[in-house]
């Protein structure tokens, strides 16, 4: 069976690959009538004698068995098929094989231990996976985090080149109900019609191997804009504030517009410039939150204050404020991608007050792994003028208004029409008694000598008008 | 009643900048409530309201500076600061003060008297500078900035964000909805309720031998 990595079996492989793979692929004219697409070494097909035959499996630890069949022909069509058995099993010694194990391993184990085996030749590969959200759940233990051959069937690899339906992509394994959407989306209906390919398909989006958390920051962003590179323009040419609009809501939002939405109100720092992430092993998020949020009805703006007011504690590192963001509430709903005539281009779908958008509420905070961490907030927060400092950053104009200076609109307007009113009433009520003295002004101003009644006015300009 | 004469008092330069300002004012306001308050005022669609709203703003920064240029390089500056004392000035306001609020109910005569150069009462000229200088340049500067929001990034993170910057723009708004109502209701009170409101078209006020005008 397969022995320990050491460093020098490590070697060994690297370099049977190296001269496997050069023979294969850089002299062809010289290369061996085994490595040609279809054929099988004599070697591989030693191993097939007894690895070609189907239910030829062994018991692994905890009941499990593990499939040691190997199907000929797609290995024959696989790109590993120059480098044959040896490459990547290299550690084996014919003579003694098969091998009793010492101590039996779960075909979980067996997978991990295979993977350091891939990182040989696919090193760069793997430094993007282990930078990955799937690399993350994995350690951190998750049974269900994918390893090289649950998305590459190691034994049946296809060129890059190969056009593999959309069916067989393998995030579907893990991500059905995803994939189920996508592939009624606008994306997954163009891909799979014939001549689809140019359709985005899952990496194309989120990348194969350095998969990170979607929420975690601006990449599926980018990642739409990559092909539809005309996007903001086409948006400034109907959208005020498209650039707005592009950092303050995800594509998402209206192209998908079955989709729930919400505010996110994601930590930022301001200083740094991305999201706020919880330190591994020592989160806080959600303790704060929870202290913060005393009744538990959710975060109200002052307990929104409160928990800002402790990510910027003295000695904070940076500032700490909150970035809003419109979006959709679910990974699947932000796959419900359709056409662009059927996308929200109705503004007062969103800006007109109780729009469904703004009815939920959420604080969030980057995990470790990149995943977000949400707390809810009452969606009055957006309302409130509480809030001003807080959220300054977030506004939708007619959604999200503060109530209180809707009030002084309506004072103001009061006013405006009141005080007229009021002053002409008073006006009216004190006529006979304004007329009676005015009267007795002019008495006055008729008794008195000639050129005593002209105006005070400021003579020295009055009679020189300047135009 | 008592002979009138006539007084040039409002220049062509002001008085196009005056109903420029008046027009766009009442129409800021009418699409600034259709923006806010869409869903319960529907006289015009958002997106029209916003266009309008856009456009009509540029005009107003525009006449604003039509306005400012007038009053910067000709010597009619002076009927903002005839005395150039501010303490006659903030005394005077509170006598033209006391007198719409008490003394025109008890048939006193305005303390003002209309002439070139002190065309406005203290209290007026000292309103005016109050919006012209600081509320409306505020406004306006409020009002570039959510235009383009990302472009001016660097002044809306200044003021601590769009929504600070939206609530000083409709503080302001909210000002000058009230006062949009007392300033022709003011205007009404001349030798006769229309006597101001035609000055505006010809320039000319009529000026009573006796105290009065606004």
């Amino acid at each position: 069976m397969i022995s320990a990595c050491s460093k020098a079996a490590s070697f060994t492989r690297h370099l049977q690959f190296i001269v496997a793979f050069t023979i294969a692929c850089c002299l062809p004219g010289i290369v061996p009538a085994h490595a040609a697409a279809g054929d099988l070494s004599p070697d591989v097909k030693n191993c097939l004698e007894c690895h070609g035959q189907e239910k030829f499996e062994k018991p692994m630890a905890d009941g499990e068995t593990l499939s040691l069949h190997i199907p000929g022909r797609a290995f024959a069509a696989s790109v590993h098929n120059p480098i044959g058995c040896a490459g990547c099993h290299s550690g084996i010694d014919l003579k003694k094989h098969p091998q009793p194990s010492k101590k039996k391993i779960t075909v979980r184990e067996n997978s991990i231990a295979m993977a350091k085996v891939c990182k040989e030749c696919h090193d760069d590969k793997f430094k993007q996976y282990e930078g990955s959200i799937h690399a993350h759940l994995l350690r951190d233990g998750n049974d269900a985090a994918p390893l090289c051959s649950d998305c590459h069937s190691p034994h049946a690899v296809r060129p890059n080149t190969t056009a593999a339906p959309m069916t067989e992509v393998s995030c579907r394994q893990c991500h059905a109900g995803i994939y189920k959407v996508y592939a009624d989306s606008v994306h997954g209906q163009a891909r799979s019609k014939p001549g689809g390919k140019a359709a985005p398909l899952c990496p194309d989006c989120h990348k194969a191997h350095e998969v990170k958390a979607a929420a975690s920051g601006d990449q599926i962003k980018d990642a739409c804009l990559t092909c539809h590179s005309d996007a903001l323009a086409a948006h400034k040419s109907w959208l005020p504030n498209a650039d707005r609009h592009f950092e303050a809501v995800s594509c998402p939002a209206c192209h998908a517009p079955a989709a729930k939405r919400r505010v996110n109100l994601r930590l930022y720092n301001s200083v740094a410039l991305e999201r706020v992430a919880e330190r591994q092993g020592v989160p806080q998020f959600e303790s704060r939150a929870r202290s913060a949020d005393s009744k538990g009805l959710g975060l109200d703006a002052l307990a929104l204050q409160s928990l800002l007011k402790e990510f910027n504690r003295e000695g904070a590192e940076s500032k700490t404020i909150l970035r809003g963001r419109l979006e959709v509430t679910s990974g699947p709903e932000a796959h419900q991608l359709t056409e662009k005539d059927k996308a929200i281009k109705e503004c007062d779908t969103c800006h007109h007050e109780g729009a469904a958008a703004f009815q939920t509420v959420t604080i969030s905070i980057a995990s470790p792994d990149g995943r977000a961490v949400h707390y809810g907030a009452q969606k009055e927060v957006l309302s409130a003028p509480t809030s001003v400092e807080s959220i300054g950053g977030f506004y939708a104009i007619g959604a999200t208004r503060i109530k209180l200076l809707d009030i002084l609109f309506v004072l103001a307007l009061m006013a405006g029409i009141g005080v007229p009113i009021g002053h002409m009433t008073l006006k009216w009520v004190f006529r006979k008694y304004r007329q009676k003295v005015e009267a007795e002004l002019k008495a006055t101003a008729a008794a008195k000598p000639e050129g005593l009644t002209a105006s005070a006015g400021d003579a020295s300009d009055s009679n020189s008008p300047k135009q | 009643m008592n002979q009138m004469h006539k007084l040039y008092v409002h220049p062509l330069p002001v008085r196009i900048w005056h109903w420029t300002n008046a027009v766009s004012f009442i129409l800021m306001i009418l699409t600034g409530v259709q923006i806010r308050y869409i869903g319960m005022v529907n006289f015009m669609p958002f997106k029209t309201a916003i266009e309008l709203h856009n456009l009509v703003g540029f005009v107003l920064i525009a006449n604003f500076f039509l306005w400012f240029g007038f009053y910067l390089f000709s010597d009619k500056i002076k009927v903002y600061h005839p005395e150039l004392s501010p303490m006659k000035h903030f005394r005077d306001s509170f006598r033209q003060m006391m007198f719409y609020g008490y003394g025109i109910f008890r048939g006193q005569p305005n303390p003002h008297h209309v002439s070139v150069y002190h065309k406005f009462n203290p209290m007026q000229s000292m309103t005016y500078q109050i919006i012209m200088l600081l509320l409306v340049p505020i406004q306006f500067y409020t009002g570039v900035l959510l235009w383009d929001v990302e472009l001016f990034e660097t002044g809306v993170n200044l003021f601590g964000g769009v929504r600070v910057v939206d609530t000083v723009h409709v503080l302001l708004f909210i000002f000058f909805s009230a006062f949009i109502f007392i300033h022709p209701y003011l205007a009404s009170l001349g030798h006769t309720p229309t006597a101001h409101f035609k000055a505006m078209f010809t320039g000319y006020e009529e000026i009573e031998d006796e105290p009065a005008g606004l």
